[in-house]
């Protein structure tokens, strides 16, 4: 039987930072498949799909599709012989309609005039063969996020897509629309498509696929069929030992307030307001997690809270101080910390060495410089406290931070976030794009810093994570907390009927 | 990759960019039909060459790089704060003209009057920076556009303050009268015009390398620089340490024209901007944005200028504005670093292959 994408030694370099993100690797999909690949970050699967996708052409190994042997040097290549690709980030013309977006480049014309009717036409079998209704004529600046997904596989599928690519399809969707996308991909599959799915999150992978390749550091550690397989197990396989997933975490004993938002608007990038009078409390000693779907305020509120971003009107006080038009300086004088949910761009400098970076809240203090000049001996035990403390592998206080996996960066980013015990701690989507050894690690460091007796908040899109640290959780829709529930009264269901806007 | 690394490679790099500017400086000269090497060696001789004390071209390569290691110093400044100012010729000319008013209508004695005309100076250009700075800082006005713009008022301002207020005779070319005595600064040996004002663009190197590694507002000006977001981020007051870095730059380039008319021509005349500011910046572009190595870049573009001047126009008849082509070619070299970076990375895998080493493999 031959496999309808077979990749065979497949080894990538990258010169400039003597990364190996590929080693010798083969990869099998079988025909009418869907395929999960699944690894850590940094194991080596975006670039192995790169390759695939005619992104990346691979230093060495072979690509054979439909049994033979084909050269994929970009992704035109690629679209020609039926691989498709929707990225984690999708590629839509705002402004045009679905229909516009998934003809776009494949236009069907008369005499070279477009003709409208054919597109719709084909457009309208597309979606009836594979199950994926979306109105044609919508603009797709009005779709959710999910309906944008699908105008994606529709794009792929039109250019006659018979193996689609999907990059962590499900980071941006709540949990209805993630079963409603398991739903399409199963269809494509008995359709006759075979489908590639990158992801980290392993009941997906349970959920929806029928083989597994699993990628550690570069190299595949095994491929296996999903029936039988369990999460623990497909953990092992990825992280290469046991992974606790539930932290342990005792009864939450709030004390006083320190965090207070009172009827908070804050505007959003295009001046609209993003945030509608929020308000909420935090206590020392729990944690408070706001959940919803990506782009309800939520990072205008955190950019509010931490002062990065102007309050258009309410009142925010850290432990009973007013701290409203205060700038970021002081409120992190007054006990606050801050993990930002971009580690790359807002959370470390990639240029800088990792003392540098460990130092950008503290370094004019009187520990770390005096009489204006940094103490050099200090920092440098500083830093190299945090590479200690917090296990960061293959790190030195003068080497730079770019190199590091996304795991070692964010464990810079908590070691000198929760040095000096901070009383409030505003965590943003503290495990995006971790892997599951690396978000045990920021779950513990969260659960012991409440034990401590700080306030945290945890803002995440991640179900899970929400229900596995927070004591209270409330739920943004639209720039308004639009419910809070208990830990014990949380369910998915619930959540997620919030989460869209709907009403319990 | 260690930071080390980093630096080995960025060295290896202008070392490149320098080598194949002259190969294909090289081939103009061929197109001329003169030797080449004879031609280069003329040059170096011309501009690098010591014969005795009062006779070598070295000494006058220093002095003529005196302004460009302060305005290269000046464009690493605002290029670190992430201020990508070209204004440093207009920082210059206000420094200089400033200089030329100062020097010859304020009568103080010596020491204190050029310490007070250069003070004045570098003021002068700071407050000439501040201004596309705090326009961008503040209202987000792209900086390239001011301070070009700023360039051109400030040769107009010059122009006209040459020819009227400060006009010292009715000579053909307008220029100011001579500066006192006791404000001149003092050269190293009678003949040249080589002297104190070296030292001051050595000073100001030390200091700029400290204050950017190993002070508290050099790092905030740098991490600000870098990485604005991060900044912000971390509590750093960005446009603070960004307008700081800006009104040092200008002080560094009115530093340069202050040394310039106190040191070198003791007065100002008609088109006395000589592009100096832009030579500047490409004298920080060639050193990568480094202190240290804007010193070795200056002194090298000085000796190439003089060698032309001297070397190829003088004793080959080499028109000298190839001095001027030959740095442009290696800094065209040096915007297609990514070129020489390919070919140091595969040179280095290659050698790691013959050596039976395995690649390294990175987290």
């Amino acid at each position: 039987m031959s496999y309808a994408v077979e990749m065979r030694g497949i080894t990538n370099y990258f010169p400039s930072s003597g990364v190996l993100a590929n080693k010798a690797v083969d990869l099998r999909i079988g025909k009418a498949e869907i395929h999960a690949v699944i690894g850590e970050n940094g194991a080596g699967k975006t670039t192995l799909m790169n390759s695939l996708y005619g992104l990346r052409e691979p230093d060495s190994g072979e690509i054979l599709v439909d049994g033979s042997p084909v050269r994929i040097p970009n992704p035109e290549a690629a679209i020609g012989l039926g691989v498709g690709m929707v990225h984690q980030h999708f590629k839509l013309v705002p402004s045009f309609t679905v229909t516009e977006n998934i003809c776009l480049g494949v236009e069907s014309s008369r005499l070279g005039f477009l003709s409208p009717a054919a597109e719709l036409e084909s457009v309208g079998e597309l979606m009836e063969k594979y199950g994926l209704g979306v109105d044609p004529k919508t603009p797709v600046r009005e779709l959710s996020v999910g309906m944008r997904q699908r105008v994606e596989i529709l794009k792929a599928l039109k250019r006659k897509a018979k193996v689609l690519l999907l990059d962590e399809p499900t980071a941006v969707l709540t949990p209805q629309e993630t079963a409603s996308l398991f739903e399409v991909l199963r269809k494509l599959a008995a359709e006759g498509c075979s489908v590639v799915l990158i992801t980290h999150k392993l009941p997906e992978v349970l959920a929806v696929a029928e083989t597994v390749t699993v990628m550690r550091r570069g190299e595949v550690v095994g491929r296996r069929p999903v029936a039988g397989a369990t999460i623990p197990e497909l953990a092992r396989m990825m992280v290469g030992r046991e992974v606790v997933f539930s932290v342990e975490r005792g009864a939450a004993r709030p004390g006083e307030t320190e965090l207070l938002v009172r009827d908070l608007v804050v505007a959003g990038s295009g001046g609209a307001p993003a945030v509608l009078g929020v308000n909420l409390r935090v206590r020392r000693g729990e944690i408070v997690g706001i959940a919803g779907v990506n782009g309800n305020g939520q990072s205008e509120l955190v950019e509010a809270i931490t002062g990065l971003r102007p309050a258009e009107l309410g009142r925010i006080e850290l432990g009973g101080t007013d701290v409203t038009s205060e700038p970021v300086r002081s409120r992190r004088r007054a006990g606050g910390a801050h993990i930002p949910e971009d580690r790359m761009t807002t959370g470390l400098d990639m240029q800088a060495s990792l003392e540098e970076n460990a130092i950008v809240a503290s370094y004019s203090g009187k520990a770390l410089s005096r009489f204006g000049f940094l103490r050099r001996r200090p920092i440098r035990d500083f830093a190299q406290g945090i590479i200690d403390d917090y296990a960061v592998a293959s790190a030195s206080p003068e080497g730079g931070v770019s190199t590091l996996s996304g795991g070692n960066m964010q464990k810079i980013v908590l070691g000198r976030e929760l040095s000096g015990a901070p009383r409030f701690i505003l965590a943003n989507q503290p495990t995006r794009g971790l892997d599951v050894g690396s978000i045990e690690f920021v779950h513990r460091a969260l659960v012991a810093a409440r034990d401590r007796g700080a306030a945290v908040l945890l803002v995440s899109v991640e179900l899970d994570e929400i229900r596995a640290l927070c004591d209270r959780i409330l739920v943004m829709y639209g720039g308004r907390i639009v419910g809070e529930l208990s830990e014990a009264e949380a369910s998915d269901e619930k959540l997620g009927i919030l989460m869209l806007g709907g009403k319990l | 990759m260690k930071r080390s690394a980093v630096w080995k490679d960025r060295l290896l790099t202008s070392v490149l960019a320098v080598v194949a500017g002259l190969v294909v400086s090289g081939a103009y000269i061929a197109l001329t039909g003169k030797d080449p090497f004879k031609a280069y060696f003329e040059l170096f001789k011309a501009g690098f060459g010591f014969e005795s004390l009062t006779r070598n071209g070295l000494f006058q390569t220093f002095q003529l790089s005196t302004s460009l290691i302060l305005t290269g110093l000046a464009a690493v400044v605002a290029m670190k704060s992430g201020i990508f100012s070209i204004g440093q010729e207009g920082q210059y000319l206000m420094g200089a003209t400033v200089a030329a008013w100062l020097g010859s209508s304020v009568h103080l004695p010596y020491v204190i009057h050029p310490a007070a005309v250069i003070a004045c100076s570098m003021a002068a250009g700071a407050i000439y920076s501040f201004i596309p700075g705090w326009l961008k800082v503040k209202l987000g006005v792209n900086e390239i556009i001011t301070s070009f713009l700023m360039n051109n008022m400030a040769v107009l301002l010059m122009t006209y303050i040459v020819n009227f207020p400060l006009r010292a005779d009715k000579g053909s070319t307008a220029h100011s009268a001579i500066v006192d005595e006791t404000a001149q600064l003092p050269v190293f040996f009678q003949g040249s015009k080589w002297g104190a004002g070296f030292i001051l663009a050595l000073a100001a190197v030390a200091i700029i390398h400290i204050y950017l590694k190993r002070t508290a507002p050099g790092y905030a000006l740098r991490i600000s620089g870098e990485a604005l977001p991060f900044a912000s981020y971390g509590g750093i007051r960005s446009a603070r340490a960004v307008l700081c870095g800006m009104l040092i730059s200008g002080a560094l380039a009115g530093l340069a024209g202050a040394i310039e008319i106190l040191g070198v021509y003791r007065r100002i005349m008609q088109g006395f901007s000589t592009g100096v500011g832009f030579d500047g910046l490409m004298v920080a572009i060639l050193a990568k944005n480094s202190p240290i190595a804007v010193v070795v870049v200056a002194i090298f573009f000085a000796g190439i200028r003089l060698g032309a001047q001297i070397g190829l126009q003088a004793s080959m008849s080499i028109p000298r504005e190839l001095g001027g082509g030959i740095i442009a070619t290696i800094i065209l070299f040096v915007a297609a670093e990514s070129l020489f970076l390919g070919f140091i990375e595969t040179g280095r895998l290659k050698w790691r292959k013959a050596l039976g080493v395995e690649g390294g493999r990175g987290e």
